[in-house]
């Protein structure tokens, strides 16, 4: 959806799954919140499909569209 | 729920686009303000658009007008009123071209006019100027009656020939001007022959039409015939022409003859009926009017730098006198009226974006509105019932109050909940209730004061204090959640019942107006009055040694004790027993400003909040003295010197500047308080081995996390959960280990370094969304929900 960008990757570092041990890919995801939904990509373990969520997400576009799906 | 009938009742209190008392005044509905502006400005030629856009005759009215607006001017009392006709002249008079008036389609209906004084001249302007073919029947020449009626028309003596410009436009705007004899059977004849007459009754005395004979509101005599234009009398019966009266008259019976020819009603909102606006003249200066170097015509005549220097004395009258104190409205441009009507709009909207969920919740509930507006209007009430319809439609953000619901839930539960029966007595006569900030903020002084309480009470004729650890459902009210406000005020009611019906002593003035609302049969009082009334000699020997105090404290009142002069009294009687000096601020007791902390705004609009800290902080000449914890402890956030009215009475508190605790430190001190009582007076120690006691914080980040409202548990937490599942990822470059925890609604990631002693922090976040794969197992159940509902949508769409 138009309110999220397409891709996030981690703010830094090379990160890997603690559980597999393999390293993180970007995948296609569906997020959450409220009554809305919105197909995103981030860095996630190709095997388990542990998913990461950066801090620069969290607190910038993530912190923006929660809000703007509060006030629907 | 607010209705429209709802809207204009709240809207009826706010007189801020009340018209201002010059223009009320006005027959014409002049703009004075918006006119007196533009001649402050050295701007005539606008000016004179504002005055022929509502004065009929403008050249006429500037030479005659006898000015009611300046009785009415509130400059009167400061200097005088504004020089209102003399400035009307210095506009007319400025080098400026008249307004062009647009041509319109001639109208159908004619109207007749017998007698050309100044209420048959303002008629045949007003509806000529709307291209009403207008015929004025005058006898003499047609200005022979108005100079009759205002002879100082002939003398121009330097002044343009305003008389003489003003038939010419009236000419020009398809007026016919005819001489005839104004009889009884031309007044006949013109009603069958015209749609709409009127009698100008100053110039057409052979008609013999008395004032009495006609409607006073709508100025008819009969069927399509208005009568007009009597001259005016003194108190001892002298006859004279009033410029006002007469042309008011003829604006009137214009608007009249209009309505009646295109047949709708001619009574129907014909008078606006607003408030009168309010204006707070406190502290403005008196200015003398500025007197007119030369004058013409034996009028006063302003020349340029004059007329400029004696507009810009208007006071330019309006009322703000709530939002001037109030930060919330100030950061939310408006006054209660646009408020009231924006938040109506965010309660009707069906589809799109609800604007206005942030004012609603941005205000501090605090009252003071209410108690300066001299309409009372409250936007505290109109705020909380909003939330509360919110909440109802489902239409509340939840992160709006999520995080102090939340610290509400856990104050009155384990670990920080506790309630103690007074073992020395079976039924106490009192139970102290010290609140869950205070108890936050100031356990030992809590404890301290709770164990002299009981033992000066126990020496009383009312012994037993009983002791009750929790939140008293405050943020619940304020949030808008009725049900769950119930259901806790519920929950100590049932205690209170269990412990025999004590009277209820609070040290938190929140508290004590919830109790009030829905305990009121245990008679709350505050901790205050109840220590006036005790002998404190032995209880500042309770307390360590005397720390220095400031001379003079600026007493602020907690916003939610103005109505409580019981509160207010026993706190500047406490303070001198004390022997300390107050000094009241401009703004105190009643109409106390709000530290911030009211309304939880806090919790959704923290920079909001620190704004009104840093505002009412200013207001305090002196160090301030709180007797509520929060006003105390968000004082000194905002760098203000602040001390607890609990620092005077048991010395060697933590005094007036050191910081109160952030939010993970509050909920730790309630718990820890808990325990220290239960040891004190129960015996009971409950020691838990401390698995999160192996992941450490380190300071700098702990401002960090307050900001971002995580606390300590939850990054703890969150460790401990990814160091169990192994749902978490390892950076190859800086070793570090990242996982995420979702307890509740907000899924909280913790960065991490594994050390031999345990876990050390390097940074967290947090987010609300729920995204497959994060959150660990805590979060599985909710993403499935997730998925689930959008497949079942996706479904119904296919």
């Amino acid at each position: 959806m138009s309110l999220m960008e397409p891709s996030y990757r981690p703010d830094r570092g090379t990160w890997i799954c603690g559980r597999c041990g393999v390293p993180l890919e970007q995948g296609k995801t569906p997020i959450f919140y409220l009554n809305s939904a919105f197909d995103v990509e981030l860095p996630r373990c190709p095997q388990c499909g542990l998913t990461l969520v950066p801090k620069s997400l969290a607190q910038g576009k993530m912190r923006e569209v929660e809000a703007t799906v509060e006030d629907k | 729920m607010l209705d429209q009938d709802g809207l204009h009742e709240l809207e009826s209190h706010c007189t801020q686009e009340s018209p201002p008392h010059c223009r009320v005044a006005c027959p014409f509905d002049l703009d004075l303000r918006a006119f007196l502006a533009r001649m402050a400005e050295n701007k005539p030629g606008e000016a004179r658009k504002i005055l022929e856009r509502h004065v009929p005759l403008p050249g006429i009215l500037a030479r005659i007008c006898d000015h009611p607006c300046e009785n009415h001017c509130l400059r009167q009392s400061l200097g005088g009123s504004i020089a209102i006709h003399a400035l009307e002249l210095a506009c007319l008079s400025a080098d400026t071209a008249p307004g062009r008036t647009l041509p319109l389609p001639p109208k159908r209906f004619k109207v007749a006019v017998l007698g050309a004084g100044l209420t048959g001249l303002t008629l045949a302007w007003d509806l000529g100027r709307k291209s009403y073919p207008v015929t004025l029947l005058h006898t003499g020449t047609p200005e022979s009656a108005v100079l009759a009626q205002y002879p100082q028309l002939a003398q121009s003596e330097g002044l343009r020939d305003f008389l003489a410009e003003d038939l010419e436009r009236l000419g020009k705007q398809k007026v016919t001007f005819v001489q005839e004899a104004l009889t009884p059977g031309l007044l006949d004849k013109v009603a069958s022959e015209y749609d709409g007459v009127l009698v100008d009754a100053d110039a057409a005395p052979d008609l013999g039409l008395e004032e009495s004979a006609v409607d006073t509101e709508t100025l008819v005599l009969r069927d399509n015939i208005c009568v007009a234009g009597w001259k005016s009398h003194t108190a001892t019966g002298h006859a004279f022409c009033s410029a006002s009266q007469q042309a008011g008259q003829g604006r009137r019976a214009a608007q009249t003859l209009e309505r009646l020819m295109s047949k709708v009603s001619i009574t129907a909102n014909r008078a606006k009926e607003q408030g009168a606006l309010h204006t707070d003249l406190a502290g403005i200066a008196s200015v003398p009017r500025v007197e007119a170097a030369t004058a013409l015509a034996g009028e006063p005549f302003y020349t340029p730098e004059e007329a400029t220097r004696e507009a810009g004395r208007c006071l330019q009258c309006e009322c703000l006198i709530c939002v001037r104190e109030c930060v919330y409205m100030q950061k939310y441009k408006g006054y209660p009226r646009v408020f009231a009507r924006q938040i109506f709009n965010n309660l009707s909207i069906v589809q799109g974006i609800h604007t206005a969920n942030s004012l609603i919740n941005g205000c501090a509930l605090c009252g003071q509105c209410e108690e300066l507006c001299p309409e009372n209007f409250s936007m505290a009430e109109l705020c909380r019932s909003t939330r509360e319809d919110m909440v109802d439609l489902g239409i509340m953000p939840p992160s709006a109050h999520e995080f102090a619901l939340e610290d509400m839930e856990s104050a009155s539960s384990e670990p920080c909940s506790l309630t103690l029966a007074d073992s020395a007595v079976a039924q106490p006569a009192w139970l102290f209730f010290p609140g869950c900030q205070l108890t936050a903020s100031r356990g030992d002084q809590v404890a301290r004061l709770y164990g002299w309480l009981r033992e000066t009470l126990n020496k009383g004729d009312k012994p037993g204090l009983a002791l009750l650890l929790s939140c008293c459902g405050m943020p619940a009210h304020w949030a808008g959640r009725r049900r769950l406000f119930q259901e806790h005020t519920d929950r100590i009611r049932s205690v209170w019942e269990d412990l025999g019906k004590p009277r209820l002593v609070t040290a938190c003035s929140s508290c004590l107006s919830a109790f009030r609302d829905r305990l009121p049969e245990a008679q709350a009082l505050s901790l205050w009055e109840l220590l006036d009334t005790l002998d404190l000699t032995t209880l500042a020997k309770a307390g360590q040694a005397d720390t220095a105090l400031p001379a003079l404290f600026s007493v602020q009142d907690p916003c939610t004790a103005r109505h409580d002069q019981a509160w207010l009294n026993a706190v500047r009687s406490l303070a001198q027993k004390c022997g300390v000096k107050l000094e009241e601020p401009r703004l105190s007791g009643t109409s106390t400003a709000c530290c911030g902390y009211g309304g939880l705004v806090w919790c959704g609009q923290p920079e909001l909040a620190a704004e009104m800290s840093a505002h009412r902080a200013a207001q305090l000449d002196h160090p301030g003295l709180a007797s509520c914890i929060m006003c105390r402890d968000r004082l000194i956030a905002s760098g203000k010197e602040c001390w607890h009215l609990l620092d005077l009475l048991l010395p060697g508190g933590p005094g007036g500047t050191e910081r109160g605790p952030g939010l993970s430190a509050r909920r730790a001190n309630r718990a820890s308080l808990r325990k220290r009582l239960l040891a004190q007076y129960q015996g009971t120690t409950e020691e838990k081995p401390d698995a999160l006691a192996r992941v450490q914080i380190p300071d700098d980040l702990l401002p960090l996390l307050e900001e971002r409202r995580i606390l300590l548990d939850d990054v703890r937490g969150a460790v401990l959960a990814a160091e169990s599942s192994g749902h978490c990822f390892q950076d190859q470059e800086s070793g570090h280990w990242l996982g995420s925890w979702r307890p509740r609604k907000v899924t909280f990631w913790v960065e991490y370094e594994k050390q031999a002693e345990g876990f050390v922090v390097t940074d967290a976040w947090c987010h609300r969304m729920i995204v497959p794969g994060a959150g660990g197992q805590e979060a599985e159940e909710v993403v499935r929900t997730c998925q689930a509902s959008m497949d079942k949508t996706r479904e119904v769409g296919a």
